[in-house]
């Protein structure tokens, strides 16, 4: 391989549109592997619903145990109202940030921050409020296991969210944003699989 | 919070200045705060988690102890290693200083570095490929369990339930192994000075990765005493959630090993595609990258699905959901399903980065350019595009989906198109080549043998009569074993001799590599093929005892594992006399063409004082231009 040596220097001051392309391609690299996940989630959740083995998808009752009731999708759908209201504050935030009002940028991902906390909070009473357990049928089973995706999820966004909105506050964002816009590629996709979720959930 | 740099001076007659966290961390904190988290857990979960009470088929409060004290473990190690701070940090807006950043990639820190989370990635690869070698020691420790124990008809000096145990331990340790024995010492080591860059993208991702593999080797070693494996590597449900708390091991294992595949894979993708240097086209990037990018950027979305099959597995042992027990309206072949859409990838997530490195030595010890860089390429394609529709042909005889076995068998058989691409770009280049015959040279040679009757015997069992006749036999497991260790682990071996002088600075002893070639490769074949005619003859596997009419054909198989025993055993002192007494190496042993050869030994901290400039491929030997 021929080489010349005359390239360019200074590795440690890179320009921050070349970090902030690098960290949204790796980000973008990193969803790939949790869309995998959450496609596989809603795999199992469909393919269970289609095979309904020994008719145990939603058991009736019996001498030992009440019938399985699905729940209503609504909940699932308002914590997906709930996380896309999350991403509008967050999308209002980048945008201040775009045009330097730190004021906005502050306000849009404290609200975004508070957003994805009421979801995590919404979803955890949601999963708490079932009249059934994990054990009563396949549909029991993927219940809890989307809405238990929608909980990691929403934490992860809750710890991204805050660390966003106090970087804001100490005005890290001041000469460049690529971690806001980042941060906006996580909301989106998450907002999405709770959406998936809330679709599958109502198919029972 | 201090840092390192913000410290006085210390004086005489004042005592040591205090050190800074990040200082404090290694792997002992590590090992400490992970046992401390386990116990703690432990304690916790017996606290508070009600008696099981409720009727569940399969939930059992062992299970629950087992696995969240497994998850306390994770916690406190990646804790104690030092993970941790760069997240909390970013939180607080406390970003790391260019000192601290330093001080991660281990500048000045001499071997207390391979103790760290350090972020350099030659120290990554350093630490992987001690890492493989020890998870290879152990795998291999197992498999010779397995050969003495079938020495002779009748069934050997290991109980049955033990010896199952030992099979399932052997298949995933040396599953994991190989699938780290390139992409991790190589992948992290030699590719961002091959691509003219610094470093990986993401320093300490690339850490995170290697971390995760050491803190997930104590789950699936601890499963030793907690039962074992008994269900075969590939842990089939419901059949595995009825197993012993070794299960456990097991799926925190394949857990925190696919997140570390996960990082690792976004890292590497991230690297190739955006920091090569400039001029590298894709044109010009050497076919190991290639190779590794296919491998990793396969993985990505495979293992989530692994990830996902062992996730539903814990939740049926742990909380008592029914996805794979019928009882509850669950199926084992969701199982199934999950576990090959990953499982059959994976086969090429091992191989492709085996071959790409023997094609990458192929044009040095030839003097000729690689032929056809482009079918090499196509080759890659067409497998890693492929290797993704062929799942179900490990299903023929499971009963699920008929209809659609035509369909698999044919996409399986197609699969030998783009992998005879690659045999006839290491063919054309071996053609009339200049052959300078080292021991990679022979190992180019060994891959096609063994590769070859790895594949034909793969397109045998692609065939749904004839797998209907071999499945579960002794036959299958020689197959793959020529295809994983016959092809992937001698492109491995090759790639530490012809690396090893970059890695450590000192020649590998060239006596000792062709011993080490000879036994292994004399052995491997002595082993596989009585394998395969004991197969042939209708010998299951995963059984402990067989018929006398399979004797002969175990004995051989026996005597051969023991040769291949002492090959590797040549080759690991081999490693170890080398790199602490072997002569020294020059900057550029083979005359290679590529980026890593231009780097003075030992490598700098940040590889190249200027970043180059690349004008040409790097196969131009026998060209007037190059």
């Amino acid at each position: 391989m021929s080489v010349e040596t005359h390239g360019h220097v200074n590795p440690h001051h890179e320009h921050p549109d070349v970090v902030g392309s690098r960290n949204r391609l790796g980000l973008i690299l990193l969803l790939v592997a949790d869309i995998a996940f959450a496609l596989g989630v809603i795999f199992v959740y469909f393919y269970l619903k289609g095979q309904n083995v020994n008719d145990m998808w939603l058991p009736k009752a019996s001498d030992t145990q009440d019938a399985t009731v699905p729940v209503s999708s609504m909940g699932a759908w308002y914590v997906t109202i709930i996380a896309a209201v999350g991403l509008l504050f967050h999308q209002y935030a980048l945008a201040g940030v775009k045009v330097k009002n730190q004021t906005q940028l502050v306000l849009g991902s404290g609200l975004a921050f508070v957003a994805s906390l009421a979801a995590l909070i919404y979803q955890g009473i949601l999963m708490n409020n079932v009249s059934f357990t994990i054990t009563m049928g396949a549909y029991a089973s993927c219940y809890y296991l989307i809405a238990g995706l929608n909980v990691v999820h929403l934490f992860l966004t809750s710890f991204i969210s805050l660390g966003n909105w106090n970087r804001s506050r100490l005005g890290l964002y001041v000469s460049d944003h690529w971690h806001v816009r980042i941060v906006s590629v996580w909301w989106i996709w998450m907002t999405i699989s709770s959406l998936l979720g809330a679709f599958a959930l109502s198919f029972t | 919070m201090t840092t390192m740099m913000d410290r006085p001076a210390s004086t005489p007659g004042h005592s040591a200045p205090k050190k800074a966290l990040i200082e404090r961390l290694n792997i002992f904190t590590a090992f400490g705060l992970g046992i401390i988290g386990a116990i703690v857990f432990w304690y916790l979960a017996k606290a508070i988690l009600p008696a099981n009470t409720d009727g569940s088929y399969i939930k059992s409060n062992r299970d629950q102890y087992v696995l969240l004290a497994m998850i306390g473990w994770l916690i406190g190690f990646m804790t104690g290693i030092g993970a941790l701070v760069g997240p909390f940090r970013w939180l607080l807006g406390k970003d790391l200083s260019h000192e601290e950043n330093l001080f991660y990639a281990g500048k000045d820190q001499g071997v207390k570095r391979y103790f760290r989370y350090t972020t350099d990635h030659k120290v990554v690869g350093i630490q992987y490929l001690v890492t493989t070698m020890v998870v290879f020691f152990v795998g291999g420790v197992l498999a010779m369990l397995i050969r003495t124990n079938l020495g002779h008809a009748g069934g050997g000096w290991l109980q049955p339930q033990t010896y199952n145990a030992i099979v399932g331990m052997h298949g995933i340790i040396m599953i994991v192994a190989t699938i780290i024995m390139v992409t991790g010492p190589f992948g992290n080591f030699i590719m961002p000075i091959m691509i003219g860059a610094r470093d990986m993208a993401f320093p300490r991702l690339n850490a995170l990765s290697l971390w995760l593999i050491i803190a997930a080797i104590p789950c699936i070693l601890s499963s030793i005493f907690l039962g074992g494996i008994p269900t075969g590597w590939v842990a089939y449900n419901p059949l595995a959630s009825q197993g012993p708390p070794g299960q456990d091991g097991y799926i925190m294992f394949i857990c925190i090993f696919a997140l570390s595949t996960m990082v690792a894979g976004a890292n590497i993708t991230t690297t190739v595609i955006k920091m090569r240097a400039k001029g590298m086209t894709w044109n010009r990037t050497p076919i190991f990258i290639y190779g590794v990018v296919a491998s990793v950027a396969l993985a990505l979305p495979a293992f989530p699905f692994f990830f996902l099959s062992q996730v539903l597995s814990a939740m049926d042992r742990a909380t008592g959901s029914t996805f794979y027990d019928t009882r509850g309206g669950g199926s084992g072949w969701l199982y199934e399903n999950l576990f090959w859409i990953m499982g059959h990838p994976e086969v090429y997530v091992i191989l492709i980065p085996a071959v790409a490195a023997l094609m990458e030595m192929a044009p040095v010890f030839t003097r000729r350019p690689l032929f056809s860089f482009n079918m090499a390429i196509m080759g890659i394609a067409g497998i890693s595009g492929l290797s993704v529709l062929v799942w179900a042909h490990h299903m023929y005889t499971t009963g699920w989906a008929p209809l659609l076995n035509g369909p698999f068998m044919l996409t399986t058989e197609l699969i030998s198109i783009p992998t005879g691409l690659l045999f006839l770009v290491l063919i054309g280049t071996l053609w009339r080549g200049r052959l300078w015959m080292t021991m990679p040279t022979a190992s180019i040679y060994a891959l096609l043998w063994n590769f070859m009757i790895g594949g034909v015997t793969g397109i045998y069992l692609s065939d749904v009569p004839i797998d209907g006749a071999l499945h579960g036999s002794m036959f299958v497991t020689a197959h793959f074993h020529y295809t994983l260790m016959g092809a992937g682990l001698t492109g491995a071996i090759a790639s530490l001799v012809y690396w090893f002088p970059k890695m450590t600075g000192r020649m590998f002893d060239k006596t000792l590599s062709w011993i080490g070639f000879w036994f292994v490769q004399i052995g491997f074949n002595i082993a596989f093929i009585g394998m395969f005619l004991v197969g042939l003859a209708g010998q299951p596997r995963r059984v402990g005892s067989y018929a006398a009419l399979f004797d002969r054909g175990n004995m051989i198989t026996t005597g051969g594992a023991y040769l291949i025993m002492s090959g590797m055993l040549v080759l690991l002192y081999g490693v170890i006399s080398s790199w602490t007494h072997g002569a020294k190496a020059p900057m550029n042993p083979w005359f290679a063409k590529t980026l890593e050869w231009s780097v003075p030994n030992p490598v700098p901290l940040e590889n190249f004082d200027v970043l180059p400039v690349v004008t040409s491929d790097a196969y131009g030997y026998g060209k007037a231009q190059s």
